[in-house]
């Protein structure tokens, strides 16, 4: 093959990806998750969470409190850094706060809901449920090895974590309100997918302009690839033109809002409902389907504006669009890039050779996902098409959680941030822990998608726990001091 | 002479601060000296526990926010007159 059609090949690949995800099912998840997001930022105030993360409160309490407020507070490092330092210096100790570290990027809304909408329910579950056990876990054992020098911190006061909002009813009901924009986008009940009636817009050319759009992005749906569709078309424009109104409407929204904000706000809603109904070209034109979703979508947005209007302040609005409009800025243009990028590389994977190394559930194979996972970094998110990509080639979903829960937890970035608070030992003790119960998670969760029965997996943990605790016991009696002088 | 401090590691809530209270002090022709602190040790020194924070004359003013122009105004008045 010339050096042309390699490169056109590989463009249109990573057009390919991009189209997929833009696709109506991912806006509808992503849409509402960044505003879920945002809401959670600005509306919840940081002191209902972190006041049970304080150096009294007992251990029973400041755990569940740690991951409690790694998936509600935070979404970005701006939150998740000084919280952590916060609670490592002056609250609840190491063991809360690297639970709090491990669980932020695994289990905030953004992470999950993506996860859920682009790779499977059942692995945004298993993400969910295992980083919150051995997150806890990781913490308990840090907490454990180090816990002579935690003593000395116990001398600062508590009164950082003293603080006592409330969080309005209100602001639940409108947090409520989002989350139900998100279900009636993105569940698959049949009263939600089932179309009530259709109507034909008599536009000429539709079917014509669909074609055009295959034939510019060719795709093969024996592989599960997505074309651009005339649907696709139109949300793709509509984003944009979202993106050219929030940055003249958003970005002094914190002053107040202009004509541009409304404008921002009513193409969101638009490109919401566009991407609930059904549309399919014809040659008399573009059949437009009412489906349950779009009564759902239209019903949840008009309670939003409802809530937004009667119930919450000016202010708190404002602040409301402010970070969700951050969120969008900070993310979106990583994760266009990244899946385009991912589009590009696949066209450069071999499947065997992915299906060679991690096309199993094996020790080695889980390793594999976990050392990938340690010393790449991408951009939040991105590790969400990634792993789309490596299960395309035949990867093993073992493997693959492995994977998913190693690489937001960990990148040469976040290691040396940590380092620069908790000191480089405790670091790298943390990273190792990591990498091998990211191993564990993969090889455990493989084997339950390959059939092993529940009681075989929960003798396993029990064996590896058992070894592990002796482990611990050993060293502690060998070496100490060692903890009290790092 | 005022001393104010943006607390935080650089996003982009803390560069939207550091705009808002420069603009604030322009609008009062007030002589400020801006101190960006990056680092988490001086920022915990402060106690604060998100960023960004915003720190006038050694005393935080406001954190985990982003003030209104209004409200940086106020508060600048109110140390310069008190």
């Amino acid at each position: 093959m010339d050096i042309q059609g390699i490169i056109l090949r590989l463009v249109q690949g990573g057009l390919g990806n991009l189209a997929a995800y833009l696709a109506a099912h991912v806006l509808l998840c992503l849409v509402p998750a960044f505003a879920i997001a945002g809401c959670m930022t600005a509306l919840i105030p940081k002191d209902t969470v972190t006041r049970f993360l304080g150096r009294n409160t007992p251990k029973f309490l400041s755990y569940p409190a740690a991951t409690l407020a790694a998936s509600v507070l935070a979404v970005c490092s701006c939150t998740i850094v000084p919280l952590f330092a916060g609670i490592y210096k002056k609250g609840a100790g190491l063991g809360p706060a690297i639970t709090f570290l491990f669980f932020a990027p695994a289990a905030n809304i953004l992470a999950l809901v993506y996860t859920g909408g682009i790779i499977g329910v059942d692995l945004a579950l298993a993400r969910f449920f295992l980083s919150l056990a051995f997150g806890i876990g990781i913490g308990m054992i840090m907490a454990l090895l180090f816990r002579r020098e935690d003593i000395a911190h116990d001398a600062l006061t508590d009164a950082l974590f003293a603080g006592q909002s409330r969080l309005r009813s209100e602001v639940v009901f409108f947090l409520l309100s989002l989350v139900a924009l998100l279900l009636a986008g993105v569940l698959k009940l049949e009263f939600l997918t089932r179309s009530y009636m259709e109507l034909t817009l008599p536009i000429p050319g539709m079917e014509g302009f669909q074609e055009f759009l295959f034939r510019l992005v060719p795709f093969d749906p024996t592989k599960g690839e997505e074309g651009v569709t005339a649907q696709g078309a139109i949300l793709i424009s509509l984003l944009l033109f979202i993106g050219l109104c929030s940055w003249k409407g958003l970005e002094n929204i914190i002053e107040g809002a202009n004509g541009w904000t409304w404008t921002a706000l009513g193409l969101s809603a638009l490109t919401l409902l566009t991407a609930a109904s059904g549309m399919t070209p014809q040659p008399a034109g573009l059949v437009i389907f009412f489906t349950g979703k779009l009564f759902g979508v239209a019903l949840s947005l008009a309670l939003i504006t409802y809530l937004a209007r009667r119930y919450l302040e000016t202010q708190e609005v404002r602040d409301w669009l402010w970070e969700t409009w951050r969120f969008v800025k900070q993310i979106f243009p990583l994760l266009v890039a990244g899946v385009f990028l991912v589009g590009v590389i696949r066209q450069l994977l071999r499947p065997e050779w992915i299906q060679q190394l991690a096309g199993s559930n094996t020790l080695a194979g889980n390793l594999a996902g976990v050392v990938f996972g340690v010393f790449m970094y991408f951009p939040t998110l991105v590790e969400v098409p990634i792993a789309k990509m490596f299960l395309g080639l035949g990867m093993h979903r073992g493997p693959l959680l492995a994977y998913l829960m190693a690489d937001p937890e960990l990148s040469l970035q976040s290691i040396l941030i940590t380092s620069s608070i908790i000191g480089r030992l405790k670091t790298w003790t943390y990273v190792g822990w990591v990498a091998l119960f990211s191993t564990l998670a993969g090889l455990l969760y493989g084997a339950w998608v390959d059939g092993v029965n529940v009681w075989s997996i929960t003798v396993y943990l029990f064996l590896f726990l058992v070894a592990l605790a002796l482990t611990l016991y050993l060293a502690s009696r060998r070496n100490p001091s060692s903890s009290a002088v790092a | 002479m005022l001393t104010i401090k943006v607390l935080g590691p650089g996003c982009a809530n803390c560069k939207k601060l550091d705009a808002i209270a420069r603009e604030a002090a322009a609008n009062l022709q007030l002589d400020a000296e801006f101190i960006k602190v990056s680092d988490f040790a001086e920022i915990m020194a402060y106690s604060v526990l998100s960023t960004p924070g915003l720190v006038i004359n050694d005393k935080v003013v406001c954190a985990g926010r982003i003030p209104t122009l209004a409200e940086v105004t106020k508060w600048l008045t109110a140390i310069t007159n008190g």
